[in-house]
Formats: structure tokens, sequence, C-alpha cells
């Protein structure tokens, strides 16, 4: 787990920001063709882990990994709830809009854990 | 050759298989006692579950005991407490009749995009009602509810259903596993706590249904933490995020919002009392009632001034309680609050032993640490038991002299119940411990088999020895006793709470029936249409096309013309009133639908023979839906 989680927050190349995208693709290919719960399951918790591990390295670095961990996640709900929440009041939250939002989370996310990663760097 | 594993750790895998394998047995109890047409989950529940879950929760405590992982035990009780609370979701097919529904009748209008710009309760008619409509939790569930469907590609009665049950299960016990660490309770104290926030029925009850309240509740726990975690760290970011955390309970709900801000309030309170209390310790204290005074006032007076911005909240201070209610009643509201109507002593003493034992412990560790004024967890104990307080006046105020409240005061028993958790866990694993020592420092170091023979074979003659032997056996079965009792009697008080937390009376649930109508209305439609029913039909219609959805539309829960016009369909079943409602609602069909376990046979019937006879047609099924028991009754172009 510790591996996994060292590997995805230090996202050499930004290479799980670009798995987050491709999943949001899948996402929403999905969502519009496929409509398969089974593989909305699978990218729902790839998704939230890449990004879970991402937010909780961002604001929770100093707690054990298991915390961290539940921390990085309950933060990705509450910036999911908070952009569903504008993007909603601005116009509605269809197959697009949604996967507007898991766009803009997923690059907070990848943001706030490069500046991180920056911060530990120096 | 291999090293060989201990054979506690070998019992320890067993035990965790065991414990695994029965709360699948579990989950698929609860898939068996799955029904169409019930009123409470006691009613359908396979009379297996209650025994399963008995023994499953005493391996969990046994395992909680041992020396595993804190988080695989965190993990166990994650998968357990998300058990205790799906009872609803997975046994009754739209979940519980009650605001959950509600709820999940808005939020479906936002997944169906049949509403822009969120969900609006009332017309706008003002700009403060506009900034409240922003703010209304029910925006943020529907929204996050959404995106979870949208993600996993699944329809939102699913994520809606699970959505409170699961984030609960998973963040309930971490929190409090964290608020007792954070106390200063040992490892296993600590998970002890994260187990029995699952023990106070109120709090399994709001874990079970997915309402923005709840939301906010699991919000609010984490702010409570970070306050707890504040009080003794100057780090910004933990001042940040319990920031964030009491904006996101505010944001989820009105209640857990102004709670959090009361004690946010109370926080900085304690800061600056403790800064204050060497150079001026009178002022500090002034300091510290004046704010305990403040947090008390706040939720009683945002009720009053939520009167000037929202029109349906109509709370206003009275004595009124005091002229009309016997004095008994008076003082039963006092002590036990709504207990006192009609719940059984069962219940009465589940619902309030968690809490008064706690109380208790509180008195008892601010007593202990009068004696030790150094002591770095006082801060939090003395803080913990000033917003507890805060809590109990509140309610008392709620309670006996306020009235006209939109919510019932009932809902501050879950902060409490959080609060009293992790005291409860101290109290318990202390006692515990205690009389374990004390058994222990008496108990003989070994006792073989051998042992007892000889004491049994010269029982004749006793030797000094011997008889120090029978004592020190007599402690040993205590030991034991008590080493398997206080699980056993823990496991029994959380499957007792369960039995007090789902209710057991309820009104008939939303049934198979009346979806299958519902639903076989929307599929065969195809103009905007209208549907005249009773509120039970309006919560089945909310789980297939949402709340006054223009195109299918149904009344609002409590809607007056929607009630006036069910009940003048019922006494006069003719087509004026659905030709009233076509034009009210710009529809161009009509629905009306009587079910007879709502209305009674007899009422049943009546508005049957009425209806035909003035000229209405069976719509659907001429035999009606649920072997006669529902029938559609159509007007208009279909």
């Amino acid at each position: 787990m510790n591996r996994l989680e060292k590997l995805i927050v230090l996202d050499q190349r930004f290479l799980f920001t670009l798995t987050s995208y491709f999943l949001i693709l899948a996402i929403y290919i999905n969502l519009n063709a496929l409509k398969s719960p089974a593989i909305g399951a699978v990218v729902f918790v790839l998704y939230f882990l890449i990004n879970g591990i991402f937010l909780g390295h961002a604001f929770f670095d100093k707690e054990e990994a298991f915390f961290r961990l539940m921390f990085g996640v309950l933060s990705l709900i509450m910036l999911l709830g908070f952009v569903g929440w504008v993007v909603m009041m601005i116009y509605n939250l269809d197959a697009t809009e949604s996967a507007l939002v898991l766009f803009i989370t997923a690059t907070l996310s990848s943001l706030l854990n490069g500046r991180m990663k920056h911060k530990n760097a120096t | 050759m291999p090293p060989r594993k201990p054979r506690s750790t070998s019992f320890l895998r067993i035990s965790q298989f065991l414990y695994l394998f029965l709360t699948v047995l579990l989950f698929y109890l609860l898939i068996l006692s799955r029904t169409g047409e019930t009123q409470t989950v006691w009613q359908v529940l396979h009379p297996a579950f209650v025994p399963t879950l008995f023994v499953t929760t005493y391996l969990l405590l046994t395992i909680i005991f041992t020396s595993e992982k804190t988080t695989n035990k965190l993990f166990f009780i994650m998968i357990h407490s998300i058990l205790i609370h799906s009872l609803f979701s997975i046994i009754f097919p739209a979940g519980d009749l009650s605001g959950q529904q509600m709820i999940l009748g808005r939020t479906r209008r936002v997944f169906d995009n049949t509403i822009l710009h969120g969900f609006s309760g009332w017309p706008t008619a003002t700009i403060q009602v506009f900034i409240v409509e922003l703010f209304i939790g029910t925006n943020l569930q529907a929204a996050l509810s959404t995106i979870f469907a949208r993600t996993l590609s699944i329809d939102i009665l699913y994520v809606h259903l699970f959505f409170i049950p699961v984030l609960w299960g998973m963040f309930i016990p971490v929190a409090s596993f964290l608020t007792a660490k954070v106390m200063g309770l040992g490892e296993k104290a600590s998970v002890l706590s994260s187990l029995l926030v699952s023990a106070f029925p109120y709090t399994i009850y709001f874990g079970a249904i997915s309402v923005p309240n709840s939301l906010g509740f699991i919000f609010f726990f984490y702010s409570l933490y970070l306050m707890l975690r504040h009080l003794s760290t100057s780090d910004s970011r933990t001042t940040h995020w319990m920031l964030i955390f009491s904006f996101f309970s505010f944001l989820s709900h009105y209640l857990t919002g102004i709670m959090s801000f009361s004690l946010l309030f109370l926080t900085l309170a304690f800061k600056v009392y403790e800064g204050e209390k060497k150079p001026s310790p009178i002022n500090a204290r002034i300091l510290l009632m004046v704010s305990f005074v403040v947090c008390v006032s706040l939720l009683p007076l945002s009720f009053i001034y939520m009167r000037f911005i929202v029109s349906n909240s109509q709370a206003v201070f009275t004595l009124d309680k005091f002229y009309e209610l016997p004095f008994q009643e008076i003082i039963g509201l006092f002590f036990l609050g709504e207990l006192v109507h009609g719940f059984d002593l069962k219940t009465i003493l589940l619902v309030i032993v968690g809490p008064a034992l706690a109380f208790l412990w509180m008195i008892y560790q601010l007593y202990r640490l009068k004696r030790n004024l150094n002591d770095k967890f006082r801060i939090h104990i003395c803080f913990l038991f000033t917003a507890f307080l805060i809590i109990l006046v509140d309610y008392r105020i709620l309670k006996l002299f306020m009235s006209g409240l939109p919510l019932n005061e009932e809902r501050l028993w879950v902060f409490n119940d959080f609060i009293a958790a992790p005291f409860v866990a101290l109290a318990i694993y202390e006692v515990v411990s205690s009389i374990k020592a004390f058994l222990k420092a008496r108990s003989p170091p070994t006792l073989s088999i051998a042992t007892l023979k000889a004491i049994r074979e010269r029982s004749k003659a006793l030797s000094k020895g011997d008889i120090f032997r029978v004592v020190g056996l007599f402690f040993s079965g205590l030991l034991f006793t008590v080493g398997v009792l206080s699980p056993l009697f823990l496991a029994g008080w959380m499957t007792a709470s369960l039995s007090a937390s789902y209710p057991q009376v309820a009104p008939l649930q939303t049934t198979w029936y009346e979806l299958e109508a519902v639903k076989y209305i929307e599929e065969n439609t195809h103009e905007k249409y209208v549907v005249i029913g009773d509120i039970w039909t309006i919560f089945a219609g909310e789980r297939i096309v949402g709340i006054n959805n223009p195109k299918a539309y149904y009344f609002g829960e409590y809607s007056k013309i929607g009630h006036d016009l069910f009940v003048n369909m019922s006494r006069d079943p003719s087509p004026q009133w659905m030709l009233w409602s076509m034009n009210y609602t710009n529809t161009k069909v009509a629905y009306f639908i009587v079910t007879e376990p709502r209305l009674g046979t007899e009422e049943f019937n009546g508005i049957l023979s009425k209806a035909k006879e003035s000229g209405l047609q069976v719509y659907g099924r001429p035999e009606g839906f649920g072997n006669g028991k529902l029938y559609v009754f159509s007007y208009g172009e279909e």
C-alpha cells in the first residue's frame, strides 16, 4: 500500500494525472454508450484511489497512511460535492457537466499534490 | 525449518475469517428479508439475523481486544457499521418512508435533468430566500449523489439509498477513533469507541437514512475532532480544516452548521482561556461563562432569525407547554425528552444509558483531573463536557420553551452521542481493565489441570498452600468470566440498540405495486400528466420521476392543493377534479390512484364503485395492480 501510495504521489510525467483523465473519458463513454455498472465500479474505485491519495498527501501528509487515505477520500468527496454544487447552481449536472466536475476535481487534486511535492523537494 | 506461527495468531486469523464469513452471511440474510410490502424491518427480518449479528459483534469485540493492527480493526468495524446502517436500504424497495424519500424526489429531478440550477423548494420571492436556497443541504447531497451515480453508471435510487449508510459506516467510526485518540485514550479504548458509536439508537437511525442532516453529522464529527486538535496545537492546517469541515457541515444542513459554529466559538474561547487563566484567572473564567451563554443561545436564536428569511419557519419562544401540560409531563420532558411519549422501558434505557454513562464518567474525569491541573488532556475533557452541557441545555430550551420548530429536537441527541462514545469506551475499558488487574494480581501465574486434580484429591485435608491455590482458582475463574462476559455484554447491548433504532411501529412502506403503477404510468404516457394520490403515492412517484416534475406532475408532500384534490376525488371521484388539476398543472392527462391498504377496504371499494359510476376509465390493468390492491383511473388525452 505504501509503495503504491508513493508511486501515485510521485506522479512521474503526470502518469497518474493522465490516468485520472483517461478514467473520466472512460466514465463518459460508459455513461453514454456502454452503461455498465461493472466498468463504472472499477473506474470509480480507481478515480477515488488516485485522487484521494493526491489530496491525502497534499493536506494530511503527517498522518498515518490509513488515516491519510481516509482524509484524502473524504476531502475528495467534499471537493467533488463543492464543485458539483457550483456547476449545478450555474446550470445542471448532466453527463457532460458531471464529467467536467470530475475533470476539475482531478486537475485540482493533481495541482495540490504537485504543490506539496514541490514544497517537499525544496 | 520455518518458524511456527504463535497459536494466538492462528486463533486471530480464524476469528477474522469467521467474522468476515458471518458478515457476508448477514448481508445475505438482509437480501433474503427484502420485501415489497411491509411496515417495519422487524416484520420481515430473517429470524437468524439478530442471533447471527450478536455472534458477529461478539467476534468483532474479541478481535478488538487482541493485538491486531489498529487499521485492520477499524476496517472490520467499518464493515460492521455499514451492515447495521443498511437495513432500510436493503429490505425496503424505496428505503425508509421518511424524509429520505423526499430528498430522493428532489435528487431524481437533478439526475434526470428535469431541473436547472438545483432544486428550489419554494418560489424565490426575495434575495434572502434565493440565498437560503443556494445553501439548502438538499443541493449538496443531490450534486454528490448525481456525480456518484453517473460515475458508477447506475440509477440514482441505489446511490441515494446507500449514500449515507456507506459514508457513515466508513467515516463515523474513524472520526470516533480519532476523537478518542486526541482525548488521550489508548489504542484499544479508541477502537472500542469507534465501535460503540454504533450503540446509540438515534445515531444508528440517522446513519441509515440518506438525508442532508446525516451528511452534516459526518462533517460535524470531523470538525469536532479538529476542534479538539486545535486546542492542543497551533498548527494552521488544523485550523483551516476545522473551518472547512464546519463550513461543509453548514452546507449540508443548517442544524449541524449552527452547532459546528457554536462549538467553533467555544473552541476559540477555550483557547483564549488557556492563555489568560494564569495572568488573570477571574477574567478568563468570566470569558468562559459568557462564551457558554453565547454558545447555548446560538441555536435557539437562529431558529427565531430563520422566520425573517424562510417563510415556512414559525419558531417562537413560548411558555405554552408549561400552561398546557401537566406537571409530571413537564418533569418527564425535562429529564427524558420525547421518550416520555409512549416509548417502552427497554427503548428508554437503551437511548439514555450511553449518554448517562458518558456524563457520569465526564464528571469523574473532571474530578480526577482536579488533582492534576497540568494534565495535557484536561482541556479536551473540559471542552467536551461543556459542549455536552450546551447540547443538553439547548435540547431543553427547544423542547420546553419553543414551538413551531422546523425539525424535531431529538436530532440534538446525535451530537451528544458523538461526544458520549469516547467516554463510554473509556469508562468500560477502565472498569474492565481495573477488574482484570485486580483479579490477575490474586490469581496464580499458571494453573494446570494437574494442580486442579491435586486440589480435588486432597480437598478433605487442605493445607495452607492448597487454600491459596483454591482462592487463586476462584479469582482465575472470575478473570475468565469477566474476559468472556464483557464482550458478551457489549455485543448484547449493541444488538439490543439495533432493535431500538429501527422503528417497531410504522405506516406501510412504499409497496411494490405502488411503484409498479407509477412506473407503468411513466412508461406508457407520452403527454404531460398529473397524478392525484395520497402522500404514499407521492412518495412512490418521487422514486420514479421526482417531485413537481412539469412533465410528470406529483404534488409536493405537504401541498394543500394536492391534498385537497385527493380528498375531493375520494368523496366525489368525477372528471371535474381531474380536469381542474390538468388546467392547474398545464398537463394533458390526469391519473387518480387509490390503494386499498392505505384507505381500508370499505372506503377503497366505495371509491371504486363511485369512480366507475361517474365514467372514469380504469387505466393500465383492468384487474388493478398488486392483485387488485391498487387501481389507477385516467382522464384526458393519452
